[in-house]
């Protein structure tokens, strides 16, 4: 059994609620377990950066350092919640006098983060620590004939973080392979959803998102497959709203990683979340057959 | 005394380990502005704007709306052949602005970070209707019936929080916060 | 008085900097200025001063505080007395309502907000230069 801190953020709350379910029962499937970080707190998102990298930063240690309190290395589902998490870590791992300032802060929380702990993104935890083999081996309903568009988005692959390819990562296609889908040739698989641009320059955030459906589109896929619920939320949410204000007809599904997954898996649809999105995923779930 | 420093240096100053000066390497490639995909919307194009701090041009890069629009992606970070962090400067330079007040009245981009902040030094968690007031009136009638649309459409499916979420240590939470930033009663 | 007092500026705002030296200077003092918190602190460590003039918001955020609690743990640095001269209420009040509170990491310190008057700046300089003149004699008596 491994087990994870596990650091769901403010949308996997209600917004992305789906994510979280799909996220809880497909780790159980495969003998991991994530275990909530007590009275975890937001990470600072992008705004906090805009006012004060000191104040983000103790905001993600003091995760960091409850996280490391339960003695597991970190997980978090969401790419921004990851990204700030991980670049945080890293920081207070490499500059001291950061550390020391963070950590005079934690004091008020009785708390110290000593950087013992890993940061990562849940689908590095299918991927890479679980292995795609091992999930393999619980595929009992491969979604033969799916096409899925496998988007990336920005903060899960971006900055870099060491010398991993960023220009073209294989990571997203093979796991949607594992699960026996076909992954399209998908051109924006990393190009940005607009992220909070959605509130402060909605024309530029819209046009974003209109290319990116017009670009699953064009390769064909049924679904596009995230892992980020600001992408899911952009591409989803405001999928009429882009149909509305430029006279297209987009209806394509935007599912959640861990929501084929849990499909490939033979898991109840209701179980993953699966009733609550704008665009039905109806069709998808016909895919989910058991092999014979 | 040192010498005065120049706009560059002042803006290198404020970004992430920053030593030296990695603004004044930029070779004009373009390729920043070539990958960003909302270029077309800034009044600059981030090539132009490293241009312009480099030329000292103070008052009309506070002036631009380009860092306004950066939306974090960091693909020109990871493709500057310079190894500038265009996106890290955007954040940089939004900071300067809020902290300077030099954005112009009425931006939704600067009153969007601060509820944002606030809502969060409040209760340790953002919580999504509470940010709704504060731009909503800054959009016109079309814009505001649409995002009320989406609003209900993801209350009828249960996906919008009806009460804001807290931490149960807020206290120490804002204690924590106040030993960072000391301002405020105590 | 004989030698000029030595003070440290470590500030990131140009316009700011540029008329507190001038206005320090006029008075017969010698002034360093640092524009940013990594170099401030390493001239303070290799140079010797006689006070500190911080500001607050700089760099990454509220580097001011970092330098002022770093330079309270050195028993060194401590004694160099700190006027921490900063803008936050005017910078980010909307996210802090009320005042900048006195943070004291060293035993001789005080905080003043900008804008700040010739006169009062000059009254706080050599008010803290005094007090630490005071206790550098009173520690070697004892």
């Amino acid at each position: 059994m491994r087990t994870y801190s596990y650091f769901p953020g403010c949308s996997l709350e209600k917004m992305a609620m789906s994510y979280h379910q799909s996220a809880m029962q497909t780790t159980n499937k495969i003998g991991v377990e994530l275990k909530e970080i007590e009275d975890w707190n937001c990470c600072g998102a992008t705004t906090y950066f805009h006012v004060d990298e000191l104040l983000a930063y103790t905001l993600v240690a003091r995760n960091l350092a409850i996280a490391e309190k339960m003695g597991h290395d970190l997980v978090a589902p969401c790419s921004a919640c990851y990204k700030n998490t991980y670049f945080g870590s890293a920081y207070l791992k490499e500059d001291q006098d950061l550390s020391d300032h963070i950590n005079y802060a934690l004091e008020a929380d009785n708390l110290h983060y000593s950087g013992s702990i890993e940061v990562k993104h849940l689908m590095e935890v299918f991927v890479d620590d679980v292995g795609l083999e091992e999930i393999k081996s619980k595929i009992t309903h491969p979604l033969e004939g799916l096409r899925v568009a496998p988007y990336y988005g920005c903060q899960i692959v971006r900055p870099r973080k060491d010398h991993e390819d960023v220009e073209n990562p294989q990571f997203f296609e093979d796991l949607m392979s594992t699960v026996g889908a076909d992954p399209v040739d998908f051109t924006y698989r990393l190009r940005c959803c607009g992220g909070s641009l959605i509130i402060t320059s909605r024309e530029a955030a819209l046009s974003l998102v209109r290319d990116l459906l017009q670009s699953a589109v064009y390769s064909d896929a049924d679904v596009i497959a995230t892992a980020c619920p600001l992408c899911q939320t952009n591409l989803e949410c405001y999928q009429m709203t882009v149909n509305r204000e430029f006279g297209t007809d987009f209806s394509i599904p935007i599912m959640y990683f861990t929501q084929l997954l849990g499909l490939s898996m033979g898991l109840p649809p209701k179980k993953l979340g699966i009733g609550t999105e704008f665009v039905s995923a109806d069709r998808i779930l016909t895919f989910a057959k058991e092999k014979v | 005394m040192a010498t005065k420093p120049s706009f560059s240096e002042e803006v290198s100053n404020l970004m992430h380990a920053s030593h030296g000066n990695p603004l004044k390497t930029c070779v004009q490639c373009g390729t920043c502005s070539g990958t960003c995909p909302v270029a077309e919307f800034m009044d600059h194009t981030p090539r132009c704007l490293i241009g312009m701090i480099n030329a000292n041009l103070k008052e009309e890069v506070l002036e631009s709306n380009t860092f306004w629009y950066c939306a974090s992606c960091f693909h020109c970070t990871v493709r500057c052949p310079k190894e500038i962090d265009i996106a890290g400067l955007m954040y940089s330079l939004k900071r300067y602005s809020i902290w300077k007040h030099t954005y112009p009245e009425g931006a939704i981009g600067p009153v969007f970070s601060e509820t944002f902040v606030k809502s969060i030094l409040r209760s340790g968690r953002s919580y999504e209707p509470v940010l709704a007031p504060t731009y909503i009136f800054s959009y016109g009638v079309r814009e505001f019936l649409n995002e009320a649309h989406t609003a209900t459409n993801l209350m009828l499916k249960g996906r919008l929080p009806v009460l804001p979420p807290r931490i149960k240590r807020l206290e120490n939470f804002k204690k924590m916060a106040n030993k960072i930033i000391p301002m405020g009663g105590a | 008085m004989g030698t000029k007092k030595k003070l440290l500026v470590i500030d990131d705002d140009p316009d700011f900097v540029e008329v507190i030296v001038s206005i320090l200077e006029d008075a017969d003092y010698e002034v360093d200025a640092k524009y940013n918190p990594d170099e401030g602190f390493e001239a303070l460590k290799t140079g010797s001063y006689d006070l500190l003039l911080l500001d607050v918001l700089m760099g990454r955020g509220a580097e001011g505080i970092m330098i002022a609690r770093k330079i309270g743990d050195d028993e060194r640095l401590r004694e160099t007395p700190i006027l921490i001269i900063t803008g936050m209420r005017e910078q980010i009040a909307f996210l802090f309502p009320g005042q900048p509170v006195h943070p004291s990491f060293v035993p001789i310190d005080e905080l003043i907000e900008k804008p700040v008057k010739p006169d009062l700046l000059l009254e706080k300089v050599s008010e803290l230069l005094r007090m630490a003149e005071e206790r550098k004699a009173q520690t070697q008596t004892n």
